[in-house]
């Protein structure tokens, strides 16, 4: 039934495509989507179901690099590998089958080692929104995150050994304007109304309101009447549970009888009384925020700041004048019983002030950016606008260089000295992962590779763990079952392991990548013999 | 295959992996990535099923599909595409319903595990009750957004998909929708029924014109409006809107001069109506104003070029258009047979433009907000959002709970949640401490199924139980219906047998306060029995259930007000103390996506014994979340299990 010269907005092919996840991050979010490049080291099972999951959501493009030849292992755990390519380059072969998932998605590969890549061509990497890796020893993956923590660009790092799967993300500091909390406190400034909200509510009298009017005033106009009589006599706003009891019993008293009929009460007003919880509180910033905002890279700008901390410092200039103590207003309305033309002259007034507000914000900006010598067209005014819509959940997030795990100088060990206390402790696994990265070092090979060096590997394995456990400063591991379970996996991918590791490395690089949701932060271990999972922060 | 990883499996896995059969039901976002996984494992014999075919829209996801396969059967091309990666593999496919009569006991029988990817719940709570009577287990699965969660369902060991109430349908009063519209769903909710009295399958219940039976309207007598002559369903007698509408052609001013200007002026005529309300304003055709009036048109999202709001005129143009597309595809239909009719589908684009612009037009007149296209199609479609990742995370973890179940390590297969954000104790994923055991009271999976009607027996008829009460609500296929003493069978499941009895009263049938049903489905090989009580018919502007499903009589009896709040609140608090008693009730995953698809309002607090099915994945909200619980309106709280919680969005994966 389509018919091209309809002329419905939503009629393009690529919106009906991305309809179901244009729910969750919007239009702008789709955007940095199509524009994001990210790069894969390694198309193992677990990488191409990492590029799999970012391709069909439509990333702009994406660069495989991987120098190895398909072996008859690889096709395996390898949804995107056949059979009858074994002996081809791994990075060509996954790149054409990852391509034909997605048309909309561009995408190519280097046959080389990032090793190589590494040490040949530094700025290789530059252009990327983010890079995955899988399957790195631990010397180029040493390496590798020393140079992304210089170029800033955030870089995941997965593994999926047998049972047990493993990410780390490594970011230097993520700036998210759009969390997305669950529940959003309404900013209604109740407490400190702003000129022409107080004007208005001023004006309204419900006293010599007729029945019909007095059943359509929404609700937020009685809370602040009835708090104003509270205000009038405890001089302060009800703070505990009783003095909001009180407040409501206040509201109650005044809800109106239809003279024709006893038993219809006033909506507005049982609205009024459950709203007292949620609407009834002081305006103020929250401490998080005002973290943020304290934070020296707002207070101290230079010519390199990104625009998150530009915007944020207009917001905190915005605080300290026009604002008066409190952020730009976020201008939106909870749904209430009312008559439409009330709704709409509310709804107006906080519009304008919270347009007002970001208007402010965005002369602040504009004068920051001329201070900085940056082209005025270098921020938006929507980005602003948005900034200050959700200005109090913004949220900054401060990582650390995966590299520092590899320095007893500077890696504090004691979250592993800690956690392995803890029964069933998820580090177990990230000790396991690092006593087999110690052992490849070595011995060039993952423990148990070889079905005939099971025993000595070991053994192997074993000295390799109680090296590195007592330059933690931690005690030996009091079973070995897990080492036997390691040498038992001889480093195999398994496929349901990696397709699930897979799901979840590819949402936290769409979150990194729309600045939306906040990342795990920054370790996750799963086992999935048991399914328990536990996260924790190097 | 799956040999070189024989270190990771143990032998014993990886022979029952080899010698196992396994049933996929749905080949949507996760049924795809599940048949990835079991063809990528070592499974030897697949079989899969889906009624559906290949929408645009899929390919966000269902990644074994692409742009050419669009409108082909999905099981087809699912089998297809996962054979050219491991031809080896023996998968059969079946492009059907997995309710149909063929798909009975023996053919569940056959296989060593059964693993649910399906998006809707009549069929969930048939592949239950279909794995329950064969005794194999199922692993159920769902996401909605970021949001998912797998588990185990076996008989006698774990809680069955029909263990917990799930929360039924919204459904508004007709007089709501037809007379008096207040919110952006009543006029979404009346403009689908418009698209099924025009193109699609006519419903006497989807009425659409003034009900003039409004007990509000006829409070006073005298009425003007109740002069004209009726029928005693409310509605004014005059040819039925489709044949009207095929009479002038589906003429675009005409259809809306009737729709937007006579019938409102008929519902003004009825005045009683507004002497608390806003009155709405008839529309002209010839004078639709241009400014998206009635809510700030300067109120415009910034940057969101789909989410903008139509001016009036222009929904009347694409009123016009669409009912023009609309109107030619359904008489290209019915020129194959005359009993074809269209079938409303939210990622139609005449179906989804014609409902938006109507919902809207709608909304102008009663003065109500009006919304986006974008948002009315959430709404109208009852859309979950869906993405890859997320369907990843869960088809994994259900391919790993069906290694456990091979290894026969049932007890290991807790139930497991995806979060969007990771909990107080820093878990992204959260599993249940055990396996869930089942609910003694379950109307399902107890030794002996039993649960109360609750219903006006002078009122209710047979075809209505039948329909209602047993199709709807309680998921049975083809029921047969004897009452307890007599003997006699009042719904029998052979066609034409009882059609006598339709549209009898339960009453004249014998069924009154005290009496008992045997009811019986053959083909589920399910039976229960069925205690009826009296309980008086709600009035029309009653929002509450015509009837009511509970497990026991004692949840009739009702509650003050103060109980209610102490219990929703100690509820609150509990969510992660109470673990693994029996009395412990996890989110369903319908439950979630109705969460998630509603984010703004409020999960209704129920008092009956299964309040604690609040869900898990919330769990770190309980602090904030005490205001909100005690927020919740008492207006609405029902004692029932039907809490009428807000509008079942079980589409996720569609």
């Amino acid at each position: 039934m389509a018919s091209p010269e309809s002329k419905s907005p939503e009629q393009s092919e690529k919106n009906r495509k991305y309809d179901r996840q244009l729910r969750l991050w919007g239009d702008h979010g789709q955007a940095t989507l199509e524009a994001a490049h990210v790069c894969l080291i390694n198309a193992t099972g677990l990488g191409t179901e990492i590029l799999k999951s970012l391709v069909l959501p439509g990333i702009g493009a994406f660069t495989i690099v991987d120098g190895k030849k398909i072996t008859v292992e690889d096709v395996e755990p390898n949804f995107f590998l056949e059979a009858d390519s074994v002996g081809k380059s791994r990075a060509q072969v996954a790149t054409e089958m990852l391509l034909e998932l997605n048309p909309d998605v561009t995408g190519d590969y280097i046959d080389e080692e990032p090793e190589q890549i590494l040490s040949n061509s530094p700025d290789f990497f530059n252009s990327f929104t983010v890079v995955v890796a899988t399957a790195l020893t631990e010397k180029t993956l040493v390496l590798l995150s020393k140079r992304l923590w210089e170029l800033d660009i955030p870089l995941i790092v997965c593994r999926s050994i047998g049972f047990i799967a493993y990410m780390r993300i490594q970011i230097k500091e993520h700036t998210v304007v759009e969390t997305h909390p669950d529940n959003e406190t309404p900013d209604l400034r109740l407490d400190r109304p702003f000129d022409s909200l107080k004007k208005h509510l001023d004006s309204i009298n419900l006293d010599e309101m007729g029945f019909k009017d007095h059943c359509h005033v929404p609700y937020l106009i009685i809370l602040y009447k009835y708090l104003e009589k509270w205000i009038l006599e405890h001089r302060t706003l009800p703070k505990l549970y009783k003095d909001k009891q009180q407040l409501r019993d206040m509201i109650k008293s005044g809800i109106r009888r239809d003279e024709h009929d006893s038993s219809n009460s006033e909506e507005n007003f049982e609205e009024a009384m459950k709203a007292v919880n949620t609407c009834i509180r002081a305006s103020e910033i929250p401490e998080n925020i005002k973290n943020i905002l304290n934070d020296d890279r707002c207070i101290n700008l230079t010519a390199k700041s990104s625009s998150f901390w530009i915007i944020a410092k207009a917001v905190r200039d915005f605080v300290d004048n026009e604002g008066k103590g409190l952020l730009p207003l976020k201008g939106t309305l909870p749904d209430m019983t009312a008559d439409t033309e009330k709704y709409i002259t509310l709804q107006q007034i906080y519009y304008k002030q919270a347009s007002a507000d970001a208007e402010a914000v965005w002369r602040r900006t504009l004068q920051l950016l001329r201070q900085l010598g940056r082209p005025s067209d270098s921020i938006l005014e929507k980005d602003v606008k948005l900034f200050c819509r959700h200005a109090s959940n913004i949220h900054v997030e401060k990582g650390s260089c995966i590299a520092d795990e590899y320095d007893s100088k500077v890696f504090d060990t004691n979250i592993i000295v800690q956690n392995l206390e803890t029964p069933e402790s998820m580090m177990i696994y990230y000790v396991m992962l690092r006593g087999m990265d110690k052992f490849q070092a070595e011995y060039n090979s993952y423990p148990g590779e070889f079905d005939d060096q099971v025993e000595p590997d070991i053994v192997k394995l074993k000295t390799c763990l109680t090296k590195l456990l007592s330059e933690w400063g931690c005690g030996p591991l009091a079973k070995d079952d897990y080492v036997h379970e390691f040498c038992r996996f001889g480093g195999a991918e398994l496929h349901s392991v990696s397709a699930f590791l897979g799901g979840l490395a590819a949402q936290e690089t769409i979150k990194l990548i729309t600045n939306q949701y906040k990342p795990v932060h920054n370790t996750f271990i799963y086992d999935a013999v048991t399914s328990n999972s536990g996260t924790f922060f190097f | 295959m799956a040999t070189t990883v024989s270190g990771v499996f143990r032998e014993e896995l990886r022979d029952a992996i080899l010698r196992s059969k396994v049933l996929v039901v749905g080949a949507g976002g996760i049924g795809c990535e599940i048949l990835k996984n079991l063809v990528m494992s070592g499974f030897a014999d697949i079989e899969i099923i889906d009624l559906d075919t290949i929408d645009v829209s899929n390919l966000n996801r269902q990644f074994l599909f692409q742009k050419k396969h669009v409108g082909k059967s999905k099981a087809s091309v699912a089998r297809e595409t996962a054979l050219t990666f491991n031809p080896d593999v023996k998968v059969v496919h079946y492009h059907d319903s997995i309710t149909s009569s063929e798909f009975g006991l023996s053919f569940f029988k056959r296989f060593t595990v059964v693993l649910n990817a399906l998006d809707n719940r009549a069929a969930r709570n048939h592949v239950n009750r279909m794995c329950l009577a064969a005794d194999v287990p199922l692993i159920e699965s769902g996401t909605a957004g970021y949001e998912g969660q797998v588990e185990l369902i076996k008989k006698g060991l774990s809680q069955c998909y029909e263990c917990t109430p799930k929360a039924a349908q919204k459904t508004y009063p007709g007089c709501t929708i037809r007379n008096t519209p207040s919110e952006p769903i009543h006029c979404i909710v009346w403009a689908k029924h418009l698209f099924n009295q025009l193109f699609g399958e006519e419903d006497p219940d989807q009425d659409v014109s003034p009900d003039t039976a409004d007990p509000e309207a006829t409070d006073v007598a005298g009425e003007g409006a109740l002069q004209t002559e009726h029928n005693d369903k409310g509605n004014i007698d005059r040819v039925s809107t489709r044949v009207w509408a095929q009479s002038c052609d589906y003429d675009p001013e005409k259809l809306f001069t009737k729709l937007f200007h006579d019938d409102i002026k008929y519902l003004l005529s009825m005045d009683n109506l507004w002497k608390k309300r806003r009155s709405p304003t008839p529309l002209n055709w010839r004078e639709l104003p241009d400014g998206v009036a009635g809510c700030s048109k300067e109120i415009n999202q910034p940057g969101l070029k789909d989410q903008q709001r139509w001016s009036i005129s222009k929904c009347g143009s694409i009123f016009a258009d669409s009912l023009k597309n609309l109107s030619q595809a359904l008489k290209a239909s019915q020129e194959k047979s005359l009993d074809n009719h269209l079938v409303w589908d939210k990622d139609d684009q005449h179906a989804m433009d014609f409902v938006a612009a109507c919902a809207n037009i709608r909304a102008h007149i009663f003065g109500i907000p009006q919304k986006s296209r974008f948002d009315i199609k959430s709404m109208a479609g009852n859309i979950i959002p869906a993405i890859a990742t997320t369907n990843a995370i869960i088809a994994g973890m259900v391919v790993l709970h069906a290694f456990r179940v091979l290894e026969n390590n049932l007890r290991a297969c807790r139930s497991v949640y995806l979060r969007l954000k990771m909990n107080h104790r820093n878990q992204l994923l959260v599993p249940e401490k055990a396996v869930n055991p089942p609910n003694p009271q379950c109307y399902v999976c107890a030794p002996t199924p039993q649960a109360v009607l609750a219903v006006d027996t002078s009122n209710m008829t047979i075809k209505e139980l039948e329909e209602l009460v047993l199709k709807n609500r309680l998921n049975v296929i083809a029921p047969d219906v004897m009452i307890d003493g007599t003997g006699a069978v009042v719904i029998s499941s052979e066609e034409g047998e009882t059609e006598g009895n339709n549209d009898k009263k339960l009453e004249e049938l014998g069924i009154r306060d005290g009496a008992i049903l045997k009811v019986d489905d053959f083909q589920q090989n399910y039976s229960l029995t069925l205690f009826v009580v009296y309980r008086e018919k709600p009035g029309p502007k009653d929002d509450s259930p015509s009837f009511l499903i509970l497990a026991d009589k004692n949840a009739l009896k009702p509650k003050d007000e103060e109980e209610e709040e102490k219990a929703s609140t100690s509820n609150g608090q509990n969510v992660t103390e109470i673990s693994d008693t029996a009395k412990k009730r996890k989110n369903d995953s319908a439950d979630l996506e109705t969460e998630v698809a509603n984010k703004k309002r409020k999960v209704e607090i129920d008092n009956n014994i299964d309040n604690d099915d609040i869900c898990i994945i919330d769990n770190d909200n309980e602090h904030h979340n005490l205001p909100e619980l005690k927020k919740s309106n008492p207006r609405k709280r029902k004692l029932s299990e039907d809490t009428d919680c807000l509008i079942v969005c079980d589409d996720h994966i569609d």
